[in-house]
C-alpha cells in the first residue's frame, strides 16, 4: 500500500491545525483546566489522598490522556462527517490514485497528531501551574498508553463519522459512549470504588486499561503490561473495523 | 479511431431497481461526449462506475483499456473528475487546493508549482490564488474545480454538470475553456443544459431508465424526429378561419393557436406552396421555419413528464 496519499492529506489537516492553533489550544485548555481546579483544588480538602498520592495528583495523568483521545476522537468523527457530508472532499480524494484505506489512515493520523498535541499542551499547563511532576523515564511507558489510545479514540471518531450523517447524532453518540467511557473508567476515582461484581466489567473497557495504565506509569513507574497490550489490541481492531466501515460506506 | 471509454452490456441494480440496464457506449479519443437523460435516468451512476467510484453488477467498463474492476488507482491517475458539487476545501487557498491535488496525484513539486502556475494564468484565478474559495463567486469557483481537475493532465476529463447554477457569463467562459482544451483530452459531459451539449459536443448519446436510447451528432439527433416540418404562421386578424382552413387540409398533420400564431405540422416541406395558396389573400404577418431543437428530440425520446 502507497502512503503518499495519506502524507498529502495529513499535511492537509496540518496545516490548518496551525492557522487556527491558538484558538484551538485555548479551547481545548479551558475544559480540562477547569475540571482541575473544580475537582483537584476544589475537593483536594474534602478527598485528601487516593491510593496513596494526593488527589490533585491522582486525576492529573487521567486529564492529560483524556484530553489527547478526546481531541483525537473530535477531530476524526468531525473531519470525516465534514468532509464528507458537507465540504464533499473525500469525493474529491477519492477520484485521484489514493485508495480508501490511505483516507482511513490520513484521518486517523491526524486525529492522532490532534491528540498528541493538545495532550501536551494541557499537560505544559498542568506543570506549569500545579506541582504535578514524573520522572522524563515514565514519560516512554506513557507513550505505550498514549499512542495506541489516541489510535484507538481517532479510529472510533472515523467509524462515528463514517456512519453517522446527522451532526445532532455525533453529539448523541459522545454523550452516550464516549463520555461514559471516559468518566467510568477511573478517571475521577479508584477501581476500588466500584462493587465486587462490576470491577470485572469495568476493567473489560478499553479506557479504564488506557487511564489506569497511564496513571501508573506516570505516577509510579510502573508498566502494567496487561493493560497496554489491552489498549494495543482494541486499537487495532478498531482500525480494521473502521477501515472495513468506511470501505462499505463509500461504496454504496 | 482509438476508443478512450467503452462500456460492454454494463448493469447496476440496486436491490429491484436497475439504474443501468445493458449499456453499450464508445468514446472516441479527443472528442467532446455528452450525456443527456432526464433526473434518474442513470447518468450519475454510470458516471460513478466510469470514474471508479462504484462498481458494477455486470458488464464491462474500460477507460483507455484498462478495466474499472481491477484498474481503478491506474484509472484514477488518468482522469479528471468535476462532479456536481462544488468540492473545494474552504480551508485552504485556492492554489493550495490545487497543491493537495497534486500531491494526491504524486507529482513532483517543481512540476506541479510549474503546472499550477500556468494554469491558474489560463483560467484567469492567478490574482485570486492565495484567497480561500468562500470568498469566490459561483463562477470563479466552478472554474477552480475544472483548474483542480486538470492539474495533472488527465487523458479524459469528466464534467458531471459543470455549470450548473452559473449565471450565463460564467457558462461562456467554461464553455470557452472546454472548446480550448478540446482535443487534447477525452471530455464526457453530462448536462441538463440542451444548448451547452448542443454548443460543445461532438456525439451525444440520450439515456433514460437506465438504457441508451439514442446516440449520434446533434444533427443526426434532430434527423430521427419524425413528423416532417413545422411552419409558425403568424395572422394580424380573422386567425380561427384561417385555422379551421389550415386543419381541414390533407396536407396538415397537426396544427395548434398560440394568440396570434398557428403552429402547423406538415407532411414535407412540398407541402409548403399548397398551404400558401390557400392562404392568397389573408393577413398573414410571417410565415417561418420552426427549427427542431435538441429539447425536441430530448423531449420526443423521454416524454414530457416531470421526473421525482
Amino acid at each position: 500500500m502507497k502512503f503518499l496519499g495519506s502524507l498529502a492529506i495529513w499535511r492537509r489537516d496540518m496545516l490548518v491545525l496551525r492557522r487556527s492553533i491558538l484558538s484551538e489550544l485555548v479551547a481545548v485548555v479551558a475544559y480540562p483546566l477547569t475540571i482541575y481546579l473544580a475537582f483537584g483544588i476544589g475537593m483536594k480538602g474534602y478527598i485528601g489522598q487516593v491510593e496513596g498520592v494526593p488527589y490533585s495528583m491522582f486525576i492529573a495523568p487521567g486529564l492529560i490522556t483524556m484530553t489527547a483521545v478526546n481531541a483525537a476522537y473530535s477531530e476524526s468523527v468531525w473531519s470525516l462527517w465534514f468532509h464528507r457530508r458537507v465540504q464533499f472532499t473525500i469525493e474529491s480524494y477519492r477520484v485521484t490514485p489514493v485508495s480508501v484505506s490511505e483516507i482511513v489512515v490520513a484521518k486517523i493520523l491526524s486525529g492522532f497528531t490532534h491528540g498528541l498535541v493538545k495532550g501536551l499542551t494541557v499537560a505544559l499547563v498542568i506543570f506549569a501551574i500545579t506541582p504535578f511532576r514524573f520522572e522524563p523515564v515514565n514519560l516512554l511507558a506513557y507513550m505505550a498508553f498514549l499512542l495506541p489510545g489516541s489510535a484507538l479514540f481517532s479510529c472510533a471518531g472515523i467509524i462515528s463519522g463514517t456512519i453517522m450523517d446527522k451532526p445532532e447524532t455525533i453529539g448523541k453518540v459522545e454523550a452516550v459512549f464516549i463520555m461514559p467511557l471516559i468518566f467510568m473508567s477511573g478517571l475521577f476515582f479508584p477501581l476500588s470504588s466500584y462493587p465486587a461484581a462490576m470491577a470485572p466489567w469495568i476493567k473489560a473497557f478499553p479506557t479504564t486499561a488506557l487511564f489506569e495504565g497511564a496513571r501508573q506509569t506516570l505516577t509510579s513507574g510502573g508498566f502494567p503490561i496487561g493493560f497496554a497490550l489491552q489498549v494495543t489490541v482494541t486499537a487495532l481492531l478498531t482500525f480494521v473495523a473502521a477501515v472495513l466501515i468506511f470501505r462499505w460506506k463509500m461504496a454504496e | 479511431m482509438t476508443i478512450a471509454l467503452r462500456t460492454h452490456v454494463l448493469t447496476k441494480k440496486y436491490g429491484q431497481l436497475t439504474a443501468l440496464d445493458s449499456f453499450d457506449l464508445e468514446v472516441d479519443q479527443g472528442s467532446i461526449f455528452g450525456l443527456l437523460g432526464p433526473n434518474g435516468a442513470g447518468k450519475t451512476t454510470l458516471i460513478r462506475i466510469l470514474t471508479t467510484l462504484m462498481r458494477q453488477s455486470s458488464g464491462e467498463a474500460f477507460i483507455q483499456g484498462l478495466d474499472t474492476r481491477v484498474s481503478g488507482r491506474e484509472i484514477r491517475a488518468l482522469i479528471g473528475v468535476v462532479s456536481q458539487e462544488n468540492s473545494l476545501d474552504r480551508y485552504l487557498t485556492a492554489r493550495e487546493n490545487l497543491e493537495l491535488h497534486a500531491r494526491l496525484h504524486g507529482m513532483q513539486a517543481g512540476h506541479y508549482r510549474r503546472r499550477i502556475d500556468e494554469l491558474l494564468e489560463l483560467m484567469g484565478l492567478a490574482g485570486r490564488q492565495k484567497d480561500f474559495p468562500d470568498s469566490f463567486s459561483g463562477g470563479m469557483q466552478r472554474r477552480l474545480v475544472v483548474t483542480r481537475a486538470l492539474v495533472h493532465e488527465p487523458r479524459v476529463l469528466f464534467l458531471d454538470e459543470p455549470t450548473t447554477g452559473l449565471d450565463p457569463q460564467s457558462r461562456r467562459a467554461v464553455w470557452d475553456y472546454v472548446r480550448s482544451i478540446a482535443g487534447s483530452m477525452t471530455i464526457f459531459l453530462t448536462t441538463h443544459y440542451l444548448e451547452e451539449a448542443e454548443q460543445l459536443c461532438d456525439r451525444i448519446a440520450i439515456m433514460d431508465h437506465g438504457r441508451l436510447i439514442a446516440q449520434g451528432t446533434t444533427q443526426e439527433l434532430k434527423e430521427r424526429l419524425s413528423g416532417g416540418t413545422v411552419y409558425e404562421i403568424e395572422f394580424d386578424d380573422e386567425i380561427e378561419w384561417y385555422a379551421a382552413l389550415l386543419k381541414g387540409m390533407a396536407c396538415v398533420l397537426d396544427m395548434n393557436v398560440v394568440g396570434r400564431m398557428v403552429h402547423v405540422g406538415l407532411e414535407s416541406w412540398e407541402c409548403l406552396s399548397e398551404v400558401v395558396s390557400a392562404l392568397h389573400g389573408a393577413p398573414v404577418r410571417r410565415i417561418s421555419l420552426r427549427e427542431r431543437t435538441l429539447e425536441d428530440v430530448f423531449i420526443s425520446l423521454t416524454g414530457a413528464g416531470v421526473r421525482e
